[in-house]
This record gives structure tokens, C-alpha cells and sequence, in this order.
């Protein structure tokens, strides 16, 4: 793998500059000892040398031997500048206090905070934790996933849900990275919450296109969630008290300035005030989710790094004892950075992710355990190489293997339903990838190519299936054996072209593969939902988006403006028969039907990032369809989150030292459903008659969020605030569904009853620290 | 089952917040199909006639009365012996009846009905026979966690897969509007006891009920499953609403089912 590589870098246009020097090292918070993802580093003396910390914070910058200025700045933290003479490779760990009026210090005209214009990544959208913290939400429980759906072409799910769709994509085809694991289900409670507890995350990056070549296996982005890791100088604990949860977290040193320790958690108890019911069939149901994050990171020596970190989640839902369902992720990685040398940059990760459920149901002499699971093993490696000014290379491997389970079911002698365990799926999703960012002059470029490779594995029998659906054949094989295998190249391409230093234009190509498909044919969020590997009747979607963008910043990059366009081509589209059975079944595959899909769309994002009133309103135009055999006459129809219009607006006023205003306001055309067409009598009922597929929308939807937040006096150590907020300022009954049937009090007749959720929702927090 | 596992999922939903959903009668501007044929039809094992009902769509907003088809041509097969029975329509009720026959468990009945110029087929294989064993009642929270009382339909499937069965519920003589089906995929050979869960007329003591089992062909099961999708009376519905999987042809709506029918009656205890 190592010899190709180097082939490989052979190839790249690498000009090699005749001695040259290297300063580099990590770049932390001051005060805790974070690493600092993102910040930027440049030699004041060569304007074109500037660069962004990766995700461990490293940094490495290249230049002849002399005297330079060095310049490390953080949005929210006060820049720092540090003389060096380069005569050799110099290792410069540099601190950032936080706070502070960034710039304005340290007035240097050559360092502009226009990352956003000139590095050529598109459609990626970061969001800063005080983002997350001042943006209100439903019960005051603050969530990334809730937060991200403000953005250009992300989507809400529907009402109060995490879940999203991201141009035009489904909701399986988000690749969620926790600490680089991938969660298979980021949503508790029915997507009503995601498993993201805000206490410990520290950096979220959003690519809606133009992924980097390290990422893969999901066809419309990649959301990259980084969780804190630890103050390294002294323990500091907090917590918070809020309508459904109460959250508490520590951190500290575990060897002061060489490791440090993360743990938080949360609980909801909206159970335990089901307990309090007098009503007896009402208490002995049970509602409560949990989550757990648990970080911890030595350094072993100033090029040796060890990090662990975990994730435990679990919701728990029983009614009556009759039912109950629990399930949840866990996720686990270890990581070893390691620095070769002042230029290239190691990182070996190992990680495993599962997802898991558990069904119990006794009732009426059936009692039954229904259980799945998807389980990960993976092991990563990316490496990245500073050659020299403007100048990165980017390559690694990683390797895949995916154990589902997709049903098994244990049932009593009793019961009505057979004992049964449905085959288990075994595959390895391998890919390598290499990468380079190259600036030269006004183009900056980010080009690169991902192989991935995707191998069935058995045991197991492997059908065919006739038109109806019919196994026609069946093929054995023995344990890891070869059933078929992908391969695929996913070219990703970006670049900038920079017309000033306040506006650039960028183009964007790349192509994504999914091998991992989800099976859904609910409207929400079902933890039955189950994973699907591609196999020989499932292929892997393939996306190709091509993407088209101007940026432009004002007022000394205190205001940022974007407009992106974007046609995306889907093949290998997956929806599902009618009355597909989806669950506990052998042939499932012969259940699915297959086809293609089509999104375009234009993105308007105008973001204020400085002064008392920050804030961003962004408006998308899109279009979203899919055409596969068998539904709708085999004719293109829109996606049920086909959306025209969306738009939304955030404000955050910071009115005082104490006082922190804030409010959203969200507006977007209603989904595309299938409504009736005429109604008939049949079995002594009345049915519906339906025509064309999605032909019909729901009502349009709007809402207005408020809050504000009141920090409390900080005595010694302790910190404290309140957050109030108001979901749906207004009372709008926003269309959760429409549903059609005969009118209760006059047979004769029908009717269409619109559902609505949540209207007026309040809610009140209390956060502290010590 | 899994249809039961979502609907207590959207059941315990506004538990989550006592913001429960609030619900309203909407206007929708829907459009108006041209009127679609409907025919449904049934030979089974008890004596004969046997009657097949053929009548018209009509507009969302209309009343629930849906106009007759008169005059048509029909015609029932059983294509094992070759048998055919010309049905006639009781005055002009759409309503079409054979002459006195009894189904045959293993043959194949053909449908065909001429109207309007179009002709529709379907056939329909009747299955073996299935004894309803006996029938019960227990007491079960409902989906608004109040004590319900459900019928169980207890049965002996027999051993070997794709037995399919179709229930009906009347309560003092009137049809629960709801549709019941169950099929042997994961209980093949099983002792059966299958609650009927009454989601829209209450059972009360002293009741008379009448649980009536019919066994199913393959085509009739994914009939009723998929009608059952898009007949999810309050606050569930299907994701994508189709139209059911008809064994007519032509785009008729409805069914032709020859099914076995075994039926028991009690008073609720």
C-alpha cells in the first residue's frame, strides 16, 4: 500500500523547494490545554503561507531559512504573534487566550479572517459552539443536529425532529462521525432529540458537497463531530437542570499538561413524571433516554499522542409491560497521532461502532424478544504531508468490516411465532484516498481521488429473485467466502479562484458511494429501521454532484455572503414495494425496488460573524425528485422532502454582560404526499383512491423560536445561567400529517384531519460550572 | 405485528411532552379522479350464491354513496372443472349473484366481468380448510392506554408455510370497520392465538361476537395488507399512500377472493 502511495505522490505536481525550514506544533487554548481545530497560522512575511490547524490541532508551516513573524488566530480568541528565526526545524506549541477582540490587537492588514473565500472547500459549513449554546431550541435542549438544520441546504425532518435531509438526500445517506465512529442512529426518542450532548461537543463540520477524499460511504454529506477533550491544567465539573434532562460533565488533568480526562452525561425524565401519575396504566409505562461520553488523551512525548474516547446511549421506551423497546449506539476509539516529522502528520485509529435493539413483547401468551444489531470494526489511518507553502498532501486507508445481525427472534413455547434467526450479513467496506491542496497564485485547489472497495462476505445463502419476488435461485457459501464485490473511484475535485481578498469564485465535482443502504418506509425516525449492505441484488448508490459558488465578504470580513448552486445525479436509488415486509425477513431484498434520483438547487447565505447582533439568514431553492420502476408508472415524481422554499433566520443579540437575546424563524414549502384522488366502498369501509405519486404538498411551514439567556455573577469558580425560551412563539398548528376518514358523526360522509404537534412550548435551564 | 409496534410508538409520542397533538378538520383541495371501477367478489366453501358487487368511485368531498354499475356482464369459473356460473343483478343494486354452488377447496375460480366496454379478470386459487379452533377475550390497554377488550381467534395453523388468513369482527350483528389479517411467515405450524385489536368499536360485556377466520390465497393476504396500509384509522398513516394490490385486471379497484370460512359466536365475559 506504501509503494503505491509513493507512486502516487510521484505524480503529484510537488515542487520541492531547495532548503527550506519548518516551524510547526499544536495549537491549544491557553487555559485548558484544548487543541484548537481550525485556527490559523501564517508568516506574516509571506502572505500566501497561511494555513488552518487540522483536527488534532497541528500545524506546519514552511520557508526558507530567516526571520519571520508568526501570527495564530481563533475565532473567539485573542490573536498571538511570535518572532522565530528559521534556521532549522523549529517545534512551536503556541497557546490562544480565549476572548478578547480577536483582531483588532494585533493590526496587521495582510491577516484576513477570509478562509471562507479563499480555501477552496464547498458547501461545508462550521458552527462554533456558542452558535449551538445561543440558538433556541425545543425544551431548551440545546442539539447540534437541531442547529445545523438553520443552514443552506439542510432540511428539518418535520416538527421538533434531529433528523435532516441535506440537498436533497435521504436521512441514511448523512455519513454522523462521532469522534470518527459513525453512529448509526443519531436520534433518541423517535428523532425528537439527537444522542449529541451539546456538553461534549467540541467542533461540528458540515460537508454538503465537495467532500474531502477522507471521508466516504455515505452519498449526500458528512456531518464530523469532535467531542472535548479535556481540560489538562485543573478539574472544572458543570451541569444543568432542564425540562426533559439534566446534564452534569467533568474534566481535568491526569497528568497535569500531558493528559486530561471528559466525561458527560445526561438523563431525561419525562419517566419520571409518568411514576408520578396516579393513573396506574399510565405509570408503569417507561420513557427515558441516557448518553454518555467519556474522553481521555495522554501525550506521551511531544510526537506521541494517545486518545480514547466513547460514546453510550440507550433509550427505553414500555407500555403497559406489555411492550417495550430499548436500543441505542456504542461507540469506541483509539487514536495514536504521531508526528514523523515537522511536516508530515500521523493519525491510527481504531474504531468500533454498534447499534443495537431489543424488542420484548409479552402479551396474550406471546412473549417474544425480537432483536438486531450492526456492529464495527475499523481501522483508519490518515496521513498528512506539508511539502511547503500552500502545498498539503492528504492520504490514508481505512478498512471496514460490518457484522449485521437483522433479526433474531426468541420466542416462547406459548407464543404464536416461531423461534428464528435471520442470516447474519458480513462485508468489509475498504477505501484509500489521496488528496492534495495546492495554491498557486489566485487558484487554490483541492483535488484527489477515493478507492473504495466493497467485499460480501458469506456465510450464508444468497438468493435470486424473479420479477414477483420469488427466490428462483440460492447459492451457499461457507464462511468468508467471496459473494461479489464493488469497486468503485470517487474523483473529488474543488477549487477557488480568488478575484480579491473579499471574493472568490469555486467550483466543486465530486462523486460519493454508499454501500450501506437503510430500510425505512415510516415518515419518522423508527429504531427498527435496519441497515442493508450492498450485495448481488443491492448496488451501491452512486452520487455525482457538480456544484458552482461565489463568496464575498464585507466590511473586513464582518459579514459573509455566499451563493451555491448544485445538480446532483443519484443512481441505485432504493424505495420499496407496496406492502414491502421489512422486518425478520430472509428475502428482504426481494422486497425492495430500485431507480434514480435528481437534486438541484441554489443557496443564499449572508452570515454576520462580529458586533452586539450576530447572526445569518439563509434561503434555499431546490428541487429534489426520484424515478424508480414500479412507483408512479416508472415517471419522475418529487421526493417527499422535496422542499421549494426554505428559509431561515437567526439573530443573537448580546444586549449586556448579562444578558444574551435570541431568536429564529424558520419558513419552508411543505412536503410532497400523497394525497386521495377519489374514495370507494370496499370490505363494508371506505377506502382511498390514489393517483400520481406525491402529487400533493402540506400546508406550508412556519415558526418563530425565542430565548434569552441571563449569566450569573461568577464568584471564585462558580458560574452559573438561566436560559429561557419559547418554541413556536406564535401557536402556529404547523401540519404534522393529514389524515382522511369517514366523519365520526356523519357516516355519510368524510373528512381530512390535520394533526399538529407543538405549539407554545416553554422551557427553562439552569446551567453551572465550578 | 410491526404495524401494532408503530402504532404504540406514535401512541406513547405526545406522553413525551403533554403537548399533546392537537387536531383539527381541514379543508384540502383535492382533485377529482374520473370514476374508477370497483369490484368485489367472493366464492367460498359454505352453500352458495355467492355475490360479487360492482360500483363507482367518486370525488373526496361527495357523500359516502357510491354509484352502482349496472348491466354488466359476469361470469365465475371454476377453471379445476371447467364449471361456469352467469351472475345476475338483483334489480339494479349493482349487486351480481350466482346460482346455487359450493366452492371447492383447491380449485381455481375465474372471475370475469364485461362493462362499459372494458373487461376485467381475476382468479383466485381457494385454500385448505382451517378449523377456528375457538375463540376468547382478554383485557388490554388500547392505544390511549385505556383497558380494552379484544377478541383472540385461537387456531392450529398447519405445518408447511403460506397459510394466509383473513378475520372478520361483528359486534351484535354490525361489522367492526377494520381490516384483520395474518399470515404463518414467522408462526409456520404454530398454535395460534391472534388478538384482534379493536381499535375503533368497544367491546363490551354481554356483547354477542362473531369472529369469522377465512382462509386466504397469497393474492387476497396482499390485498387486505396493503389496503390495511392506507386504512390506519387516526393519527397513523402510511409514509407513501398506494393503492392496494388487486388481483383484477385493468386497473379495477377491489378483489375476487375463494376462501374457506370457519366462524364462531359468544358472548363477551
Amino acid at each position: 500500500m506504501l509503494r503505491i502511495f509513493l507512486l502516487i505522490l510521484c505524480c503529484f505536481p510537488v515542487c520541492l523547494q531547495a532548503q527550506t525550514f519548518t516551524v510547526s506544533g499544536t495549537i491549544r487554548d491557553k487555559r485548558t490545554g484544548e487543541v484548537l481545530i481550525g485556527a490559523s497560522a501564517i508568516l506574516l512575511e509571506m502572505p500566501r503561507s497561511g494555513m488552518t490547524s487540522n483536527s488534532y490541532g497541528f500545524y506546519s508551516l514552511s520557508a526558507r531559512p530567516g526571520n519571520y513573524t508568526l501570527v495564530v488566530s481563533f475565532t473567539g480568541y485573542r490573536a498571538d504573534t511570535l518572532k522565530i528565526v528559521l534556521d532549522r526545524d523549529i517545534r512551536l506549541p503556541v497557546g490562544l487566550i480565549a476572548g478578547g477582540t480577536e483582531l483588532q490587537e494585533v493590526v496587521i492588514s495582510s491577516i484576513r479572517r477570509n478562509d471562507n473565500v479563499t480555501r477552496p472547500l464547498m458547501g461545508v459549513q462550521k458552527l462554533s459552539t456558542s452558535d449551538i449554546r445561543n440558538v433556541p431550541v425545543i425544551f431548551g435542549e440545546k442539539d447540534v443536529l437541531k442547529t445545523i438544520q438553520l443552514l443552506p441546504g439542510i432540511q428539518a425532518a418535520g416538527d421538533g425532529n434531529s433528523g435532516f435531509f441535506v440537498r436533497g438526500g435521504g436521512a441514511d445517506q448523512n455519513l454522523i462521525l462521532l469522534d470518527e465512529a459513525t453512529v448509526y442512529n443519531p436520534s433518541h426518542l423517535l428523532g425528537f432529540f439527537s444522542t449529541f450532548n451539546s456538553d461534549a461537543i467540541k467542533d461540528i463540520t458540515v460537508y454538503k458537497g465537495g467532500m474531502p477524499a477522507e471521508y466516504g460511504g455515505r452519498l449526500s454529506s458528512v456531518v464530523d463531530i469532535k467531542m472535548n477533550d479535556g481540560n489538562n491544567k485543573e478539574d472544572h465539573f458543570g451541569g444543568g437542570i432542564g425540562l426533559i434532562s439534566t446534564r452534569l460533565n467533568a474534566e481535568g488533568p491526569i497528568v497535569k499538561d500531558k493528559g486530561s480526562f471528559s466525561i458527560s452525561g445526561r438523563r431525561t425524565y419525562a419517566d419520571l413524571f409518568l411514576r408520578l401519575s396516579p393513573d396506574s396504566n399510565i405509570n408503569s409505562n417507561s420513557l427515558y433516554f441516557y448518553d454518555l461520553n467519556v474522553k481521555a488523551n495522554y501525550k506521551l512525548n511531544e510526537r506521541n499522542r494517545f486518545y480514547l474516547s466513547g460514546y453510550f446511549g440507550r433509550d427505553a421506551l414500555s407500555f403497559g409491560g406489555a411492550f417495550g423497546i430499548d436500543y441505542g449506539n456504542a461507540t469506541g476509539t483509539a487514536r495514536w497521532n504521531h508526528v514523523f516529522n515537522s511536516r508530515l502528520f500521523s493519525n491510527t485509529s481504531f474504531i468500533y461502532s454498534d447499534y443495537s435493539y431489543k424488542i420484548k413483547i409479552n402479551s396474550n401468551n406471546n412473549d417474544i424478544d425480537i432483536t438486531s444489531d450492526i456492529r464495527d470494526l475499523d481501522l483508519k489511518e490518515d496521513l498528512q504531508y506539508y511539502v511547503n507553502t500552500g502545498n498539503k498532501i492528504d492520504f490514508g486507508f481505512n478498512a471496514i468490516r460490518h457484522a449485521i445481525s437483522p433479526g433474531v427472534i426468541t420466542a416462547s413455547a406459548t407464543s404464536s411465532f416461531n423461534s428464528l434467526r435471520i442470516q447474519d450479513k458480513y462485508s468489509l467496506e475498504n477505501a484509500a484516498y489521496i488528496s492534495h491542496e495546492w495554491s498557486p497564485g489566485k487558484v487554490h485547489l483541492n483535488y484527489g481521488l477515493r478507492l473504495s472497495a466493497f467485499y460480501v462476505l458469506g456465510p450464508g445463502n444468497f438468493y435470486t429473485y424473479d420479477a414477483a419476488g420469488n427466490a428462483v435461485d440460492t447459492a451457499h457459501y461457507r464462511s468468508g467466502q467471496l459473494v461479489t464485490s464493488y469497486f468503485d473511484p470517487e474523483p473529488r475535485f474543488s477549487m477557488s479562484y480568488t478575484l480579491n481578498d473579499e471574493a472568490s469564485f469555486k467550483w466543486a465535482y465530486d462523486r460519493n458511494v454508499q454501500v450501506l443502504h437503510l430500510l425505512s418506509n415510516s415518515t419518522s425516525a423508527n429504531p427498527t429501521d435496519l441497515w442493508l449492505p450492498s450485495s448481488n441484488i443491492v448496488r451501491p448508490g452512486i452520487a455525482d454532484q457538480v456544484s458552482i459558488g461565489y463568496y464575498r465578504n464585507f466590511h473586513d470580513n464582518q459579514y459573509e455572503f455566499s451563493a451555491e448552486t448544485y445538480y446532483k445525479a443519484m443512481k441505485n436509488q432504493i424505495d420499496y414495494k407496496n406492502g414491502a415486509q421489512l422486518i425478520a425477513n430472509e428475502n428482504v431484498e426481494s422486497q425492495l425496488l430500485f431507480g434514480k434520483g435528481r437534486a438541484y438547487g441554489l443557496e443564499l447565505f449572508i452570515k454576520k460573524k462580529a458586533g452586539k447582533l450576530t447572526g445569518w439568514i439563509s434561503y434555499t431553492l431546490s428541487r429534489t425528485e426520484l424515478q424508480i420502476d414500479g412507483v408512479n408508472e416508472g415517471k419522475w415524481y418529487p421526493a417527499r422532502q422535496d422542499r421549494t422554499h426554505d428559509i431561515s433566520i437567526v439573530g443573537i443579540y448580546q444586549a449586556n454582560k448579562k444578558w444574551t437575546l435570541s431568536a429564529t424563524w424558520v419558513y419552508y414549502t411543505g412536503n410532497a404526499v400523497t394525497f386521495p384522488s377519489g374514495k370507494y366502498r370496499v370490505n363494508d369501509q371506505t377506502a382511498f383512491y390514489y393517483t400520481e405519486r406525491n402529487a400533493y404538498r402540506m400546508p406550508a411551514y412556519h415558526r418563530m423560536d425565542v430565548a434569552a439567556t441571563l449569566l450569573g455573577k461568577t464568584k471564585r469558580r462558580f458560574g452559573s445561567s438561566w436560559t429561557f425560551s419559547v418554541y413556536n412563539l406564535y401557536g402556529r398548528e404547523n401540519a404534522y400529517s393529514i389524515v382522511f376518514q369517514d366523519d365520526p358523526a356523519d357516516s355519510s360522509k368524510t373528512q381530512a384531519i390535520q394533526y399538529a404537534l407543538f405549539r407554545f412550548v416553554p422551557s427553562v435551564t439552569y446551567n453551572f460550572k465550578f | 405485528m410491526p404495524m401494532r409496534v408503530a402504532r404504540i410508538f406514535f401512541a406513547i409520542l405526545p406522553f413525551l411532552s403533554g403537548f399533546v397533538a392537537c387536531k383539527k378538520v381541514v379543508q384540502v383541495d383535492l382533485n377529482n379522479a374520473a370514476p374508477q371501477i370497483v369490484i368485489e367478489g367472493e366464492v367460498t366453501d359454505m352453500p352458495g350464491p355467492y355475490q360479487v358487487k360492482i360500483s363507482k368511485t367518486v370525488p373526496f368531498g361527495s357523500g359516502n354513496n357510491f354509484p352502482p354499475v349496472n348491466g354488466a356482464i359476469v361470469r365465475i369459473t371454476d377453471s379445476t372443472t371447467g364449471f361456469t356460473s352467469a351472475l345476475l343483478e338483483n334489480d339494479s343494486s349493482g349487486i351480481y349473484r350466482t346460482n346455487a354452488f359450493v366452492g371447492q377447496h383447491g380449485h381455481t375460480y375465474l372471475l370475469s366481468v364485461n362493462s362499459e366496454g372494458m373487461s376485467y379478470a381475476a382468479s383466485s386459487a381457494m385454500p385448505a380448510a382451517v378449523r377456528l379452533d375457538s375463540v376468547n377475550f382478554v383485557r388490554n390497554l388500547d392505544l390511549n392506554n385505556k383497558p380494552a377488550i379484544n377478541a383472540v381467534a385461537n387456531f392450529q395453523d398447519p405445518p408447511g408455510p403460506g397459510n394466509k388468513y383473513q378475520f372478520t369482527e361483528f359486534v351484535n350483528g354490525v361489522q367492526v370497520p377494520q381490516i384483520f389479517v395474518f399470515e404463518d411467515r414467522l408462526s409456520d405450524g404454530r398454535y395460534i392465538r391472534n388478538t384482534l385489536y379493536n381499535d375503533t368499536v368497544r367491546l363490551h360485556q354481554n356483547d354477542t361476537v362473531l369472529v369469522r377466520m377465512n382462509c386466504i390465497d397469497r393474492n387476497i393476504y396482499d390485498y387486505f395488507f396493503t389496503l390495511l396500509q392506507i386504512s390506519g384509522n387516526g393519527n397513523f398513516q402510511s409514509a407513501s399512500p398506494a393503492n392496494p394490490n388487486s388481483n383484477l385486471s385493468n386497473g379495477a379497484l377491489g378483489y375476487f377472493s375463494a376462501h374457506t370460512v370457519s366462524q364462531k359466536s359468544l358472548v363477551v365475559y
